[in-house]
């Protein structure tokens, strides 16, 4: 079972999806248009690229203190959660407990992002991703 | 605002308090960790600056989208490869990735 369809079994669970490094190619499952969808993969994709310039300064005056590369990002609201880990994405009602547990499936499913962020997102797209980007 | 009750969240390993622009203000450091006041000072601006951010962010989602619970933003983390940092409002809390409570890590600064 894909980690999309994983995401959605789990009771709280609005909607899932996963991006690609552009954030105009993506898949989600859930409580959003298609249109929505794409919104979100943008902003997501947007905020993995800005955590991650930030935890390069941190390298740069701290090497190696366990922040790179970053893995993700949570944004808590009134109601509802965004993660994000890696090129996945959830959206999720704020129920106890359910927030560990997204973020803990996410982390072991997607694994450790490595370090080139720009490989990593963008090797959903197939081919050489390397040639592609360099 | 209390540091040292935010050390005793599940594996904290640092807590900080930062102005409105970003500048530490205070801190308190688990011993053995390789963090450094100077790390936690880049940090705090750059949570200064991720939650403007998230929160302009969750504004217009629920002005374009019409979907509502994103609002009032109570906090925002960045998951690094071995720790976590969770802010709101002016505190953070740094946690090991392997022992980190999310939601207990939000509730605790939300009632700070």
């Amino acid at each position: 079972m894909n980690i999309v369809k994983q995401l959605m079994a789990i009771p709280g669970v609005i909607a899932a999806g996963e991006y690609a490094f552009r954030g105009d190619r993506f898949s989600y499952e859930g409580a959003l248009t298609d249109e929505f969808a794409r919104m979100a993969s943008i902003l997501c994709r947007a905020n993995t690229l800005s955590v991650n310039m930030e935890s390069e300064i941190f390298d740069s005056f701290a090497e190696n203190c366990g922040c790179r590369p970053v893995q993700g990002w949570i944004a808590h609201g009134g109601q509802v959660t965004v993660c994000a880990v890696g090129n996945y994405f959830a959206f999720i009602e704020n129920r106890p407990e359910l927030l560990n547990d997204v973020m803990t499936i996410m982390r072991a499913k997607v694994g450790d992002v490595r370090d080139d962020l720009l490989v990593n997102l963008y090797a959903r797209l197939g081919g050489d991703t390397k040639e592609a980007l360099y | 605002m209390n540091l040292d009750k935010m050390m005793d969240l599940p594996g904290a390993m640092a807590a900080f308090t930062y102005s409105d622009i970003g500048d530490l203000q205070s801190h308190v450091l688990r011993e053995g960790t390789e963090l450094t006041p100077q790390v936690l000072d880049l940090l705090a601006h750059s949570c200064v600056a991720n939650l403007a951010i998230a929160r302009m962010e969750a504004r217009g989602w629920e002005a374009v989208t019409g979907q509502s619970g994103f609002q009032p933003l109570k906090g925002f983390s960045v998951v690094g490869l071995e720790w976590s940092v969770v802010v709101n409002g002016n505190c953070g809390v740094v946690v090991r990735n392997r022992d980190a409570d999310y939601e207990a890590t939000f509730n605790a600064l939300q009632a700070a």
